[in-house]
């Protein structure tokens, strides 16, 4: 047994250090046999081919990059291992990397000496990790094998590859499930069976919609044996005004959208009229190319109209802060900084926002260069510090229709009094209640007619350019005015095109262009995850060097070429995901599957993942028939535990967002994102089932599954009520005999109806339930008390109270928040 | 009667690594888990990789000095030359312009930097040295004067902020700009819960009745910034569900309660079997610990049973659910349960003007119960092991804000030098740290910056903070970014 650096027979002579360095590491080496088998016995057979961007890449980037990469500042030894130039480069008689030559190679002599001196990483860099001997051994068959250098991956635009050939011809319904059909079989795994009807009935249906099938759906599924049944349901769902609405959601975390300014007091803004534009644009299928342009630099289109002057609202939905005694050039800075940041994620999948304060660690991007993609939003007419009681200027003013509406009706209301009035001249009782009515109407009027117009905060270019400047640290009071520095992509995405002005509708154009490797596989890699959980490159906020590599690097790319061919159609992509087979499989996993793939990142079975804080919510009051249909308007505020808000408020009582007020009737059961989220004070129903804080850009939540989330489910007056009316609906529409009234419920929570053990379960307690309400009137009436809405007083108060606690057995099982 | 549901245990064993975080009984966090696996091979539910939490280290890395820490903060900003900071040649300079020497042109807010004087204003209040220690300590203080001996003064606090919100956050969080996580998250990330029914990191927020209209509190600062929301603070309230969703709605009774729950435990067990997928069995645990927690929890709340003697210790509030007092007392049970991050928020120290009488107020809200906290822990023998941080924001100005009487005075923020004490685990015991100008003004000698506080806490509690990282957006992010040193002579 030999370390591997001297099993190759034409090693030249080892040099000194590196015999001294090689009795260290043959101890690393007997260590790595026990722990790493399937390696010893790769280098037996045939040595396994290094992957410069799997495997060797990561290693570089971190451990080595942080002072040999791309921040000039930090750079050491003027070494740089993030260009092939650098580390190549002949250093007067010898090289870092000497391809096909360990031994002569400085990068292991340094990596592999035990002097400290040498020893790289340095050995007291506490925050740097040290290289494992499995990690040097890569490196060392990597120099071995030739040194290939590549491209970090994602920075070289996406070819077309082409499918995969597979054993079962007849598995594959389009392209995505030949490249996974052919890695799972290169996995020596099965794909899983498909999923049963009902099951992908209602995947599909809450992973485009968010809102599981009615029955009547699901009836109709099971029902309808025509080849494209599946496919019709698809188009439907892609049809749904609902499925705007679901895909929404997603967008409003990444776009950091809120309905107040974040800062301190936190108040109130009005930024749903945006909201709504992305609703809408989803729902008409807006091809995500012009998406992107409308949202980045709508206001630069020649003639912009308001629709595209609104959607710019994108970019201002950051935090404005109006502390007083702030300083309005400190956040000014702050403001450009969040934009960049935001824009780098959602569209490059870079982290850009490190090379604010000094060059990139990892990534090929100088400070110099992120101040000018800094530059290409720093041109807005905005201030600082703004924002205090409604809009940060420059904002737009949008007609409020429901206000307008609510004007109109009280308008008229005024007029018939009026005219009453006037008729018969007397002192009747009844006209001083006029009177009062009408001065009430015209207080109520002065009150409403200046919101009749809301402001909505949007981009605008100032006239002429502000300069930019190199801040140094990051610090806004720190400008490099030595240099102004106008817009310009990092050198590593090459030049904007000639012929138009380097602006923010150029860089906006250019994130679609076919120049661009980025965009079309971050944004077909969220899609992806929108439906699987995870996306193929797990870390869909970093495409960079530090961030995941794809699990499925062909499919991404044939994905994203799929993406740009379509015209960037994104209900194309979506159908094009869920009507795979490899979506199509069944979720279900044994525990040999479970433990060799407990991510499912070879997909040799379908998604099963828990709902969103939106979807949990909104599928309780789908099922129990409480959940509105109204789209759009200003946001609502549905229950929310009593002083929520004003514990930790200012106390001055004077803001709208000192204390909530909880709107009544049809504004506590509207979809979830039409609710109100006040930064400072997240809903607690969102956060607690991992909702972002809509402080900063977000593209990716992790789940938890935590003993908070039972107790909001089960205690939260919002699902307690939902039980009530899926009780009432059980006991009105499902027949007369209790089993099948609980599998009415069942299904209208889950879709399936139950089986016969879990029909006899809940069978069983509902006796007891009945018993113990029975004796307990009262108790009953408590409990039909929950919520706002009226009870169904036609329904036995006993037995109602016995279903709503089976109807919350149902809404708080497992599957029923999660889609299998 | 009901049974306890019998838990499927070779999938319990499976479970999610999220479940570990809150389960944790062990004392084991995430990160500790992570590193016990090995850092690389510790694959996770989910495929997630390993968080690469440690570099490689075992949490705790070296023996901790302090298990828990309760963080008495005093949002807005206390005036350090009214409580601590004694500054007798002061008193000679009143209504003196301070001099250009001492500003040295440092940004001053824009509340006050269109003043056209800055006259020095001397604290109205009395100064006495207290204990073997001689620590000086305002009037103010008569019930923190008599634990002197036991608390380490910090004088030389420095923020790189001067407005609340980025000054707050940048004391929780370690970023002025939201994003972060919060300090107690990174002990829960870090360190996990020593009780398995309980979070390991609980907030409480009081007003100060100082000043009713004050600074706003925001939850990022007991948020979990881009960790898993399981390490958030959870929230304890004076309300009757003292935490969220808490209690059963009106008509559910417990034994109904429990029938549900068995129903739903078993529901979700016949799905385990045959979908396989191990959240559910953590989904059947979390369900069950929420039950055990609307027990525990109004056990742990509840204080009547504390004897006079102790209630004593806290002062006159302490009966009063939501003040500060009461808030300490409920500390000091949630510490005793091995709750490991306690972070107490009152506010009201945000003393623009009319100083003298606010202070007086926020003092009657915070001496008695601070210092009543402290002697209880001791005589629990808790003090040892749990550290005790006691400070705002920032500090406030040597030179008047608004109109300078006699008797009344304001003073606006400064981030230049504030005193905060700590006490307990690690620390050392009646000691003065750092020396500030005549003015309480600049640093003299021996700056506290917030990374170095936050790289002193973290080092009592056994971790080396440069080691205790999480992967966000392709960087080790920590928290005390690239900064911080242990002030080891605050140790003991």
């Amino acid at each position: 047994m030999r370390f591997t650096l001297t099993s190759s027979p034409n090693s030249p002579p080892v040099s000194r250090i590196l015999q001294r360095t090689l009795a260290t590491t043959v101890v690393g080496a007997v260590a790595l046999m026990v722990t790493e088998p399937a390696l010893v016995l790769a280098s037996k057979k045939k040595e396994a081919v290094v992957d410069f961007n799997r495997d060797v890449r990561p290693i570089l980037a971190s451990h080595c990059l942080q002072c040999h990469g791309p921040d000039a500042q930090a750079r050491e030894a003027e070494l740089r291992l993030d260009t092939r130039a650098s580390a190549f480069a002949d250093r007067g008689g010898y090289r870092v990397v000497d391809p096909g030559k360990p031994q002569q190679s400085e990068l292991l002599t340094r990596i592999t000496s035990d002097d400290r001196d040498l020893r790289m990483p340095p050995p007291d860099a506490p925050d740097k990790e040290g290289l494992s001997a499995q990690q040097i051994e890569v490196l060392t068959r990597w120099i071995r094998q030739g040194a290939v250098w590549a491209e970090h991956w994602s920075f070289v635009p996406p070819t077309r590859p082409s499918l995969p050939a597979v054993s079962e011809a007849a598995w594959p319904r389009n392209g995505i499930d030949f490249f996974v059909r052919s890695r799972i079989a290169r996995e020596g795994l099965e794909p899983a069976p498909a999923a049963d009807r009902i099951t992908l009935l209602r995947r599909v249906t809450l992973g485009l919609t968010g809102i599981p099938p009615t029955i009547a759906e699901v009836d109709a599924f099971m029902t309808d044996d025509s080849p494209d049944a599946y496919e019709q349901v698809v188009a439907r769902l892609l049809g749904s005004p609902r499925y705007g609405e679901h895909m929404t959601v997603a967008w409003l975390d990444a776009a950091r959208y809120a309905d107040t300014s974040g800062y301190q007091v936190d108040w109130e803004r009005f930024m749903w009229p945006w909201r709504d534009w992305v609703v809408d644009a989803y729902n008409a299928n807006m091809p995500f190319d012009q998406f992107t342009i409308e949202q980045l630099a709508g206001d630069m289109l020649p003639q912009a109209t308001l629709s595209q002057q609104l959607a710019t609202g994108f970019n201002r939905n950051h935090r404005t802060n109006d502390e007083g005694g702030s300083l309005d050039a400190e956040f000014e800075v702050e403001y450009v900084v969040d934009r960049v940041d935001t824009t780098s994620t959602v569209w490059l999948g870079l982290t850009a926002g490190c090379a604010r304060c000094h060059d990139h660690k990892y990534e090929p991007i100088s400070q110099k260069e992120y101040y000018r993609l800094f530059a290409f939003f720093n041109n807005v007419p905005e201030k600082g510090i703004d924002g205090r009681k409604g809009a940060a200027v420059p904002y737009l003013e949008v007609l409020n229709p429901r206000i307008r509406a609510k004007i109109a009706e009280l308008k008229s209301r005024l007029q018939r009094l009026r005219a009453g009035l006037s008729d018969v001249e007397g002192n009747r009782p009844e006209d001083d209640s006029s009177r009062t009515e009408i001065a009430s109407l015209e207080a109520s009027l002065e009150k409403l007619e200046p919101r009749a117009v809301t402001q909505v905060q949007v981009m605008q270019e100032r006239p002429g350019w502000r300069a930019t400047y190199l801040l140094k640290r990051g610090a806004y009071d720190q400008p490099d005015t030595s240099e102004q520095l106008t817009p310009a992509l990092p050198q590593i995405f090459g030049e904007l095109p000639p012929d138009q002005p380097s602006d923010r509708l150029a860089l906006a154009r250019w994130l679609v262009s076919a120049e661009n490797p980025l965009t079309a596989r971050v944004t077909v890699n969220r899609l992806w995850q929108h439906h699987f959980g995870t996306g193929l490159v797990r870390t869909a906020e970093d495409f960079g060097s530090r961030g995941e590599r794809p699990s499925h690097p062909k499919l991404l790319d044939w994905l994203a070429t799929e993406l740009i061919r379509l015209n960037w159609d994104i209900k194309a992509m979506h159908r094009l995901i869920v009507t795979s087979a490899t979506y199509r499989q069944s979720s279900h996993v044994t525990p040999q599957l479970l433990k060799r793939d407990p991510g499912n990142r070879l997909l040799a079975r379908g998604p099963r993942r828990r709902l969103s804080a939106a979807a949990i919510r909104d599928q309780a009051l789908f099922a129990s028939g409480l959940l509105s249909q109204k789209m759009g308007g200003p946001s609502v505020k549905p229950y929310q535990p009593a002083g929520l808000w004003k514990e930790i408020s200012s106390g001055s009582g004077k803001t709208t967002v000192d204390f909530y007020v909880q709107d009544q009737g049809e504004s506590l059961y509207r979809r979830s994102l039409y609710t109100f989220w006040k930064r400072t004070v997240a809903p607690p129903r969102m956060s607690v089932f991992d909702g972002t804080g809509r402080e900063m850009c977000r593209v990716r939540c992790e789940l938890t599954n935590t003993p908070l989330q039972a107790l909001t489910l089960q205690n939260d007056v919002t699902f307690v009520e939902a039980a009530r009316h899926l009780a009432g609906r059980m006991l009105t529409e499902g027949g007369t005999v209790a089993s099948e009234r609980i599998t009415y419920g069942w299904r209208l929570a889950l879709g399936r109806p139950p089986r016969a053990d879990e029909l006899a379960v809940l069978r069983r307690t509902l006796d007891r339930y009945m018993s113990i309400y029975r004796s307990n009137y009262d108790e009953a009436l408590r409990l039909l008390s929950n919520g706002e809405s009226e009870r169904d007083a036609q329904l036995d108060v006993a037995e109602h109270a016995a279903f709503v606690m089976i109807a919350q057995t149902l809404l708080n099982l497992d599957e029923t928040i999660t889609r299998e | 009667m009901t049974e306890r549901p019998n838990f499927p245990t070779e999938h319990v064993l499976d479970c999610s690594r999220r479940q570990f975080l809150t389960r944790g009984s062990s004392g084991i966090g995430l990160a500790a888990l992570a590193s016990l696996l090995g850092d690389e091979g510790f694959a996770a539910p989910n495929g997630e990789p390993p968080a690469r939490s440690t570099g490689g280290a075992k949490l705790p890395q070296f023996a901790p000095r302090a298990k828990r820490v309760i963080y008495l903060f005093q949002s807005g900003g206390p005036s350090q030359m009214d409580l601590f900071d004694y500054k007798p040649r002061m008193q000679a300079e009143f209504d003196k312009e301070l001099p250009d020497s001492v500003r040295m042109g440092q940004r001053i807010t824009t509340m006050t930097s269109k003043q056209k004087r800055f006259p020095i204003v001397p604290s109205l209040f009395r100064f006495q040295q207290h204990g073997e220690s001689g620590a000086w300590l305002s009037e103010l203080l008569p019930h923190t004067a008599t634990v002197a001996d036991q608390l380490c003064f910090v004088k030389t606090m420095v923020t790189q902020a001067i407005n609340h919100d980025p000054a707050v956050t940048f004391l929780q969080t370690g970023s002025q700009i939201a994003g972060r996580p919060s300090i107690g998250a990174w002990a829960s990330y870090g360190l996990g819960s020593e009780n398995a029914d309980l979070p390991a990191f609980v907030a409480m927020t009081s007003r100060g009745s100082g000043l009713k209209i004050g600074q706003p509190l925001y939850d990022r600062l007991w948020g979990s910034g881009f960790l898993p929301t399981t390490h958030q603070g959870v929230k304890f309230r004076s309300s009757d569900d003292p935490v969220l969703y808490l209690n059963n709605p009106p008509g559910v009774a417990r034994h109904v309660k429990r029938a549900m729950l068995d129903d739903l435990a078993e529901l979700n067990r016949k799905r385990l079997g045959i979908v396989g997928d191990p959240e559910i069995a953590t989904r059947i645990s979390q369900y069950e610990l929420a039950f055990r927690m609307q027990s525990s929890i109004p056990e742990l709340t509840d204080s009547s049973r504390e004897s006079r003697h102790v209630l004593d210790l806290y002062g006159p509030d302490v009966q009063k659910p939501g003040t500060f007092a009461s808030n300490c007392l409920l500390a000091r049970r949630l510490s005793e349960r091995g709750v490991r991050f306690i972070q107490l928020f009152h506010m009201g120290w945000d003393q623009h003007k009319n100083l003298p009488n606010a202070i007086r107020g926020q003092c009657r809200d915070t001496d008695q119960a601070s210092a009543g906290l402290l002697k209880d822990l001791q005589q629990r023998g808790l003090l040892e092991d749990t550290l005790i941080v006691w400070g705002g924001e920032f500090g406030r100005t040597t030179y008047c804000q608004g109109k300078l009487s006699v008797a009344s005075y304001g003073r606006d923020h400064h981030p230049r030098c504030f005193t905060i004490w700590m006490a307990g685990g690690g620390i050392r015991p009646g000691i003065s740290w750092g020396r500030t100008d005549d003015f309480s003004y600049n640093v003299v000698a021996d700056p506290v910056e917030v990374h170095d506080l936050h790289a002193t806490m973290l080092h009592l509690l056994g971790i080396d903070h440069r080691r205790l990282t999480f992967r966000f957006q392709g960087r080790n992010h920590r928290l005390t970014d690239v900064h911080g040193n242990v002030i080891r002579p605050l140790l003991a």
